[in-house]
């Protein structure tokens, strides 16, 4: 398991995070989002050795986070790049050198990739030669080259027409084992609401959420849609819950807890026919608000 | 999951710089262009004296065929050929139309050499000590005396009783093309080292690299690649070099370089790996291509104002310069080539070299990766050594 434990970061006199403490269990993939700006990839960075952090540890399997152990990490940062001029067999090749593979056994695992990834026939072109949507891919080759014990990513998915995306989401499934912990960052909380099993929120370098998103969605009050024949502006004068939006005989209103829900079914049925009643399901956008208002 | 984990990564880094480079076509050409200018300027000069261009001589007898190559031999290599013709008029002809430079032709006492509007001077008085050396051994062997018998007494040698290293002129090009070798070397190298560093800062691609092995091993495996280039790149310059002057009979210059050879190694790799260090913080203090202009500044200036006291500076600044680190390398490998140095000099110009340099690759590392993975504006020297470890 990969435990970050009390990170904090200060730039001068800003404070990029404070005390972010968040745990990434392996097998399961660890959604991490956060408004721009709330310290995301900073704890990312950190975690790969590349910041120093002002305070606060990583742990892995419970011991502090070595150079040597973090080598076999896969990452891929927020910022891409690779060598513009190299040829993309010869550069997962040698980022496969660098994580301790020796030549043919990364000239395999890069056939292998190269194929899974749909590059086989590009595999001696230059990266600079491929579209943006290609040179992705080869980033993610990179960060999976060496059969990393841990993945973090930033933003694995910004730039990635649909498609892409599945193909990417396909091969990440293949690739992460039961033993290895994924950290991903993303925007795009529709993706993240998919793939993540785990989500950790952050918002101005603070931990607001963190959880199993099934959890972190049943902890939020939800919304309930109700149909009736005829108006349902009534429900306005309701004390004891929040009426989101009425449309004729349609309304999506928040109450407290469930019970209130009961009695305004009640109310509503003795008023007239009810043509639909229910709670709506809670997306994660909810949940995102909710947690960063 | 691993195979091994990486002991040496420093070497992978130099594997790549190196075969980068050896792929790259600036850098082939610009290795290709250097080698043509150091043939010409070996092999030009002697093309220019004639030195390897046989003038043909017409001839019609085998008289005149010995004379010509008894005329060659005295030269030294293959200075004139015999063009054998018919007769007196096709002789003249070959002459006429330049295909012959003269034609030595039988006389009433003896012969006759014919020139087009002129009987090249050279040419003209080669022929006539031939022609009197070959008459006069048949004249010997008539009256039974053997070419040794008839040149006995009248040969004249030379001995040279304080023989300087090299003559005047010789020395100046020597010490001029010393310290030019390490200025280019060094200027070439470190500007690609540079570029090297601020192309892996501008493609991001350093945050991978500084993600899976320590930076110094960054800076290290640049160094060594690029020494090991630079290296390389002299070694076949001084190839072809040795090949033109066998080309051209030169061969004896070998004898009195080939001595300082190994010193010129050594004041070059440590003066080499001292700049390599500097140029790569250069890289890593720019964020873009335009930055290197200003960042690499006090590196031109390390290399330019030692090089022009080596070429420029009269014997006594010279000597001072053949101790300061960096001018060292461009100043004394030459020195020891034109004058009796003796042998401290060189060693202790060696011992404060490699202080230097252990020290320059010291401060160069701790800048180095301070400010390796810092990106957005460009950094000043003194500002990156204000900077805390990250």
């Amino acid at each position: 398991m990969l435990r970050v434990a009390g990170l904090t970061r200060r730039f001068g006199e800003q404070l990029a995070l404070d005390d972010v403490t968040f745990d990434v269990v392996p097998g399961r993939m660890t959604g991490f989002v956060g408004a721009n700006g709330a310290g995301k990839t900073t704890t990312m960075r950190i975690i790969l050795g590349v910041l120093a952090a002002s305070a606060g540890e990583v742990r892995w399997q419970g011991e502090l986070l070595t150079p040597k152990v973090r080598q076999d990490f896969g990452y891929m940062p927020e910022e891409r790049g690779l060598y513009p001029k190299m040829k993309i067999r010869d550069q997962l090749i040698f980022f496969g050198r660098l994580h301790g593979m020796t030549q043919n056994h990364a000239a395999e695992r890069t056939d292998k990739l190269l194929g899974r990834l749909g590059l086989a026939e590009r595999a001696t072109d230059v990266l600079e030669t491929l579209s943006l949507g290609n040179q992705q891919r080869v980033q993610i080759a990179v960060a999976l080259i060496h059969q990393p014990i841990a993945l973090v990513l930033d933003e694995p998915f910004s730039g990635l027409d649909p498609l892409a995306v599945d193909a990417m989401v396909d091969l990440l499934r293949e690739e992460v084992t039961p033993e290895i912990p994924v950290l991903f960052s993303s925007h795009q909380l529709d993706l993240v609401e998919r793939l993540c099993d785990d989500l950790v929120v952050l918002s101005r370098g603070k931990v607001v959420a963190a959880g199993p998103v099934a959890e972190l969605a049943a902890s939020q009050t939800p919304t309930y849609r109700l149909v009736v024949d005829g108006d349902a502006g009534w429900l306005r004068d309701l004390p004891g819950l929040r009426v989101r939006d009425v449309a004729g005989g349609t309304a999506l209103f928040d109450v407290e807890d469930a019970g209130d829900a009961q009695q305004i079914l009640q109310q509503a049925m003795s008023r007239g026919p009810v043509l639909e009643f229910g709670p709506e399901r809670v997306a994660l956008s909810d949940v995102f608000r909710e947690a960063t208002r | 999951m691993n195979d091994r984990t990486l002991d040496r990564p420093w070497l992978l880094i130099a594997e790549r710089e190196v075969s980068t480079k050896l792929r790259d076509k600036t850098f082939i050409g610009s290795t290709l262009v250097m080698l043509a200018v150091v043939l010409a300027a070996v092999i030009l000069p002697a093309l220019l004296a004639g030195g390897n261009n046989s003038d043909k001589i017409a001839v019609i007898d085998d008289g005149g065929a010995a004379v010509v190559q008894r005329a060659s031999q005295t030269q030294g290599g293959n200075a004139y050929e015999p063009l054998r013709v018919a007769d007196q008029d096709a002789a003249e002809a070959a002459v006429t139309k330049t295909d012959a430079t003269a034609a030595l032709l039988p006389g009433p006492d003896g012969y006759v050499v014919i020139g087009k509007d002129k009987v090249d001077s050279g040419v003209g008085a080669a022929l006539r000590a031939a022609v009197a050396e070959v008459g006069m051994e048949k004249n010997a062997s008539a009256v039974k005396l053997t070419p040794e018998q008839l040149r006995a007494g009248t040969q004249v040698s030379e001995k040279i009783l304080e023989p300087g290293p090299l003559p005047g002129y010789v020395s100046d090009f020597v010490n001029i093309g010393l310290a030019l070798v390490f200025y280019m070397t060094a200027l070439g190298f470190g500007m690609m080292i540079a570029q090297s560093v601020v192309q892996e800062k501008e493609s991001r691609v350093v945050e991978i690299l500084a993600a899976s092995v320590p930076i110094r091993s960054l800076l290290w495996g640049k160094v060594l690649g690029n020494t090991v280039l630079a290296l390389g790149q002299i070694v076949v310059i001084a190839a072809a070099s040795l090949v033109g002057l066998a080309a051209t009979d030169r061969l004896d210059i070998l004898s009195v370089v080939a001595p300082v050879a190994g010193w010129f190694v050594i004041f070059f790799v440590l003066g080499f790996v001292a700049l390599a260090g500097l140029w790569a913080v250069a890289g890593s203090l720019a964020t873009r291509q335009e930055d290197l202009g200003s960042t690499t500044l006090p590196g031109q200036m390390i290399l330019m104002i030692p090089f022009f006291f080596a070429v420029f500076a009269g014997p006594g600044p010279r000597e001072i310069a053949s101790f300061v680190p960096i001018a060292s390398s461009m100043s004394m490998p030459g020195r020891m080539l034109t004058e009796d140095v003796p042998l401290w000099q060189p060693l202790v110009a060696i011992a404060i070299l490699l202080v230097s340099t252990v020290l320059i690759i010291r401060v160069g590392a701790r800048l180095y990766e301070r400010t390796l993975l810092k990106t957005g504006h460009r950094l000043g020297y003194r500002q990156a050594l204000a900077l805390k470890a990250e």
